[in-house]
């Protein structure tokens, strides 16, 4: 095999692209480019909501661009039109590959889960904008769209599934057990959870046959494990099979690999009640989702250590592919994320962070900077096998992007750490003589320095994104990153 | 063969998934549901024409391919 | 383990089944017991379904994201319950389709808003939030006061409310329009619509047609008052 030398980064002609034929690449493209364009979109949207969050005026007085009908869309753009692509193009590219079959059910079934998909995102998202919302967090899509996705999911699931029931290979590889646990669990959440009676089939509005404290845990049950298993199981499936191929080794420890998928997707259900702590959920249920969010830390830092040690002998390629930075810089987010989550799951400790900003920069540590990077890792690695180019356009740009990044979340938690922890003591804050010492609004007033710099973090990290889609673009355009045949090897596309 | 039944069944389904949506659409009680019906209506039409312009064009490959081969059957 | 793994990896359906049953436990485990022990919504006296008006407004509240801003929930903690009022019991949010708790206080709780603020400072704070609370983040709902409910409308949802459990009664059902009409009028003569809906709270908007504004602030004045909490006879914590 040849090397080629693009941009400073070595790219040796993968011999697998020989075989590209026989796999539906096309479905895994198509994710792809959806995946940074909605990439792009949510982190533009973020950057909106932040900036109406620091600068009201910006909500502009519309209905339609209220920040309580923009944060819909840019939740779903960021988690399920972006994380979702990026799940559809990773899980597709992975369980091809590993099962050495193609995927199950046809071309046209493929392109009818993207189009679907893609399809579902932008009703959804129009219609959060003209007011159709049931408010239920990352459940807000009504009625007929929930039935919309369902038909999308299922026949994800076939095709994901029947890949796996041809495969050549007897051996499931582990990449896919967590993608398989995703799809499933998933499924189960949503239908679960969207249980709700239509008022007519002509009316874009129902109700939900739950109510009370009974809708609360049954939408933390859905709430928590779409982070568990849309946001962390799927994307575990990512580091299960990129980082290994990047760092070219093996993963670090079968055995951790059983124990961690099964007490992880066991333990992940029962956490959801950490949602609502102190509130009218009976104490039982609230203390066993304490217990069990904080035990969850165990299989948690299982999958980050797994992940990490696989690098071990192949550290020094952390300062070569840039790629692979994102994807090993991802798992120790993932760790960071996993461990603030249980702290935050202590009752005293919720007592302050609920409602707070803390929150805020929690969800985005894991957001940006595991589910976020992982993907971004992926993707580097992927488009240049995908688009059988030589390599990355620049691994430069791919370097900045990264810093920039990285300077983006740590400006975005940080501030949002100290806002968080203000407002909650501003709160319970009393003066000598036994009064609460703040009015909610001073507390309002005293998160003003901090959105502001929330809202630059968020810039850079669209600035970061922007970036990554040159890049891209030029890596599949760029006559410099055409592909030479190597001496001896076989013609690609023969 | 296969990918023709495959076609088939997707376009089949997807056109009915139109015609609810025209349904919807014609009795909409609010916006939500008469853009949503007529949304997925269109979307229904793009995607069956869609699956029809590649039946033909994998047609018309394969009797390109044919002929670069050495003038097989047209 | 009595099954090696190798056997659970060579198996999809056997690693789907396994799958599904390890995901399905915690579910059950906490979620069964929630509707089957009485004890977790207790019965309390005063809490009744919302009148079309409220329905309406909720209606409102809910597809504007408000509760992206707003809790709805006072947390059984002493500076919160200071600050609130009496924590939030769970028959207070009984006939919330759906619950609207929140996870995010940009703006204050608001699980007893009603009564602490007149109609008129609610109407000049949805319309336009700052000229009220000069640092306030929220967007401005004017809008509202341009569009009217429709009481056709409103009695379908109180249908489908009613289909999914919330025990509307055959008068509230039949008096749908009219008590629409005499809570959206301060004119109008509310002792009908008082004895169906205790504490329900007349508008004052200026039309006499109900709009979207006056059924927000009708949603908003009886938040947190069904309850009646100075009055804690025996009788009423026995279940």
């Amino acid at each position: 095999m040849s090397d080629l030398a693009i941009g400073g980064y070595t790219a040796a002609a993968p011999a697998a692209m020989r075989v590209a034929e026989d796999y539906n690449m096309e479905v895994v493209k198509k994710f792809t480019i959806a995946a940074m364009f909605w990439a792009i979109v949510a982190f533009l949207l973020g950057v909106v909501l932040a900036l109406q969050l620091a600068f009201p005026i910006f909500n502009l007085g519309f209905e339609y661009t209220a920040f309580g009908r923009l944060r819909p869309v840019h939740t779903s753009a960021a988690v399920f039109a972006f994380g979702g692509s990026a799940l559809f193009a990773t899980s597709f590219y992975v369980v091809q590959r590993t099962c050495h079959a193609r995927l199950f059910g046809g071309e046209t079934f493929a392109n009818f889960i993207f189009w679907g998909y893609q399809f579902f995102i932008v009703m959804a998202a129009l219609s959060y904008v003209m007011g159709f919302s049931q408010s239920q967090e990352y459940a807000e899509p009504e009625w007929h769209l929930d039935l919309f996705l369902t038909i999308v999911w299922v026949s994800y699931a076939i095709a994901f599934m029947g890949t796996i029931f041809k495969r050549q290979e007897p051996h499931i590889y582990v990449a896919n057990w967590f993608f398989l646990a995703f799809i499933l669990t998933v499924a189960v959440l949503h239908l679960g959870n969207n249980v709700a009676l239509p008022v007519s089939f002509f009316e874009a509005k129902s109700y939900s046959i739950y109510s009370g404290v009974q809708n609360a845990l049954v939408q933390w049950w859905y709430g928590h494990n779409a982070v568990g298993f849309f946001l962390t199981a799927g994307f575990l499936g990512m580091v299960y099979y990129f980082i290994p191929k990047q760092a070219n080794r093996p993963v670090y420890s079968y055995r951790l690999s059983v124990v961690h998928f099964w007490s992880l997707i066991f333990m992940y259900i029962w956490a959801g009640p950490h949602h609502l702590h102190y509130t009218a959920l009976p104490d039982w249920a609230q203390t066993l989702g304490m217990v069990f969010s904080i035990i969850l830390w165990m299989p948690s830092w299982g999958g980050m250590i797994n992940g990490l040690m696989t690098l071990s002998g192949a550290w020094d390629k952390l300062r070569t592919d840039p790629g692979l930075r994102f994807s090993v810089t991802a798992v120790g987010f993932y760790g960071m994320s996993t461990f603030e989550g249980p702290m935050m799951s202590i009752k005293e400790v919720n007592g302050l962070a609920h409602y707070t900003d803390w929150v805020v920069g929690h969800v985005h540590s894991g957001a940006l900077g595991w589910v976020a990077f992982i993907s971004f890792g992926a993707i580097y690695y992927m488009v240049p096998i995908l688009w059988r180019r030589a390599g990355l356009y620049s691994a430069k740009l791919a370097a900045w992007h990264f810093w920039i990044a990285t300077l983006g979340i740590v400006l975005y938690i940080t501030s949002m750490w100290v806002a968080g922890i203000m407002q909650g003591l501003m709160w319970r804050a009393y003066d000598k003589f036994g009064f609460l010492q703040y009015s909610f609004v001073e507390s309002v007033n005293a998160m003003h320095p901090y959105y502001v710099i929330r809202m630059l973090g968020g810039v850079l990290f669209l600035t970061g994104g922007l970036i990554m889609v040159f890049n891209l673009i030029m890596t599949v355009r760029s006559a410099a990153t055409e592909l030479r045949p190597a001496r001896g090897a076989a013609v690609v596309g023969a | 063969m296969h990918e023709q039944t495959g076609d088939f069944v997707v376009g089949l389904l997807v056109f009915v998934l139109g015609l609810v949506g025209l349904v919807m659409a014609s009795g909409a009680l609010d916006d939500g549901m008469y853009v949503f019906g007529l949304s997925l209506a269109g979307f229904a039409v793009v995607f069956d024409l869609g699956i029809v312009k590649r039946h033909f064009d994998r047609i018309d490959a394969a009797r390109a391919t044919a002929e670069i081969s050495g003038g097989g059957h047209v | 383990m009595f099954i090696r793994h190798e056997t659970i990896e060579k198996n999809a359906v056997l690693l789907a089944v396994l799958t599904v049953l390890a995901i399905s436990v915690g579910g059950i485990v906490e979620l069964v017991p929630l509707f089957t022990i009485e004890t977790t919504v207790e019965k309390v006296p005063g809490v009744r379904p919302y009148s079309p008006l409220e329905l309406a407004g909720r209606d409102v509240y809910v597809r504007e994201g408000c509760y992206t801003c707003h809790s709805q929930q006072i947390r059984a903690l002493k500076d919160e319950v200071e600050r609130y009022g009496h924590y939030s019991l769970a028959a207070e949010s009984m006939y919330d389709r759906p619950f609207q708790w929140g996870s995010k206080r940009n703006g204050p709780d608001l699980a007893r808003v009603g009564g602490k603020y007149s109609n008129d400072w609610h109407y000049a704070h949805l319309t336009y939030p700052q000229a009220m609370v000069p640092e306030s983040l929220m967007p401005r709902y004017a809008f509202l006061s341009t569009r009217a409910v429709d009481p056709v409308k409103v009695a379908r949802h109180m249908r489908t409310n009613r289909a999914v459990g919330t025990p509307y009664s055959e008068e509230q059902m039949a008096n749908v329009a009219a008590d629409l009409a005499a809570q959206a009028d301060p004119q109008a003569d509310a002792e009908a619509l008082a004895k169906r809906y205790p504490k329900a709270v007349q508008a004052s908007g200026n039309s006499r047609v109900a709009t979207e504004m006056d059924a927000l602030v009708a949603y908003l004045q009886v938040l947190g008052t069904m309850v009646d909490f100075t009055n804690p006879a025996v009788e009423n914590l026995r279940q």
